[in-house]
């Protein structure tokens, strides 16, 4: 990150001082804008889930949850630690029904948690099943198009579902292997 | 989509009515989860404020145009339409700045024209790489984030060129 942070922050910069030097200060400016506002929205939904999951680890229904879900997490985490697989099974399918916000706070704990207990293959296994995007059906983009005049809005949702399992799928994989060849 | 807007009212219903069967205090408990909020934005922020000032800059510098034009070739030769390589190279940085750009696209192209469909799967199937990792792994000491983002990106790249062969059929 650190590379590409600097790779493409200077490359930008450059371009900037021929065509717009004084363009500079207000694009980061915006950035920082941008992120005050994010941080923002992004506190309210933790508020809303973290309070859910709160109390859905008081009444025990997390316990039960995770016992469902341990001997897949498990294997495909390669983890033992309860607590780390049940919050990455708690990420995972909040992304799978679409919750808006909610897996990101399971899936920054589960990273933390990981991260302590030195199992790198569980982080990283879990960062690119988010980021190749498991969603199941894509709200945002079906109401876009509905909104720019579709006829079938939703016809979309196939090819979507099918592209979208194809990288997951590579993406585990290639997780898995390239971890397998270290060892 | 009637039914969806059903699941997340449901789930709380359900999940409180379980909580006080539990005897589960629900407004101390629910209180306890929302502190541990604020700790987790703040612990995220600068890295939210330094990737979204990074990608402010890639597209105002006029970088990701450049890369796209410089790209373009390359994505024809997958099948990727010209029209949407923008949306794509865009896509990893920043979920905002992707959302203008298929807007555009579909108001540009309409939405049921193959670019439009193309925009909307690769959108739809791909996410912003970038941003996670700075999410996901903020707080983690030892940040080797080489491997995973490059598979990420890989699989995402797949994802794109795949979907707009989808919609060639479908």
């Amino acid at each position: 990150m650190n590379g590409i942070f600097a790779t493409v922050f200077l490359i930008s910069a450059a371009l900037m001082l021929f065509y717009d030097p004084e363009g500079f200060l207000p694009a980061l400016l915006s950035g920082g804008q941008k992120a005050a506002a994010l941080s923002l929205s992004l506190l309210a939904v933790y508020c809303v889930w973290l309070g859910f999951f709160k109390v859905m680890e008081k009444s025990g229904l997390a316990e039960k949850l995770s016992r469902a879900v341990f001997p897949l997490a498990k294997k495909l985490f390669r983890s033992d630690d309860k607590e780390s697989v049940y919050l990455a099974g708690c990420n995972l399918s909040a992304n799978f029904l679409g919750l808006p916000g909610a897996p990101t706070p399971l899936g920054v704990k589960a990273t933390e948690k990981f991260c302590a207990a030195k199992n790198k293959y569980a982080a990283d296994m879990l960062f690119v099943l988010n980021a190749t995007s498991l969603q199941i059906l894509p709200t945002t983009v079906i109401a876009m198009r509905a909104a720019a005049g579709s006829s079938a809005a939703a016809d979309i949702f196939l090819p979507t579902l099918l592209a979208t399992a194809l990288s997951t799928v590579v993406g585990a994989a290639l997780v898995a292997l390239t971890a397998r060849r270290k060892k | 989509m009637k039914f969806l807007a059903l699941v997340i009212p449901l789930l709380f219903i359900a999940l409180f009515l379980f909580a006080l069967v539990k005897k589960v205090k629900l407004y101390d408990c629910f209180t306890e989860g929302v502190k541990e909020a604020v700790p987790l934005v703040l612990s995220l922020f600068p890295y939210l404020a330094a990737v979204l000032m990074l990608s402010e800059l890639f597209s105002r510098s006029g970088f990701s145009d450049m890369l796209t034009s410089f790209l373009s070739p390359a994505f024809r030769a997958l099948g990727i339409p010209a029209e949407i390589s923008p949306l794509v190279l865009m896509k990893p940085f920043s979920g905002s700045g992707s959302t203008a750009l298929l807007s555009d696209i579909l108001a540009n192209h309409g939405a049921d024209s193959y670019i439009g469909r193309c925009a909307c799967v690769c959108y739809g199937s791909s996410e912003t790489v970038f941003y996670i990792s700075a999410v996901y792994f903020a707080n983690v000491k030892q940040k080797k984030l080489l491997k995973p983002v490059l598979i990420a990106l890989f699989a995402n790249c797949l994802t794109v060129v795949f979907g707009c062969l989808l919609c060639r059929v479908m």
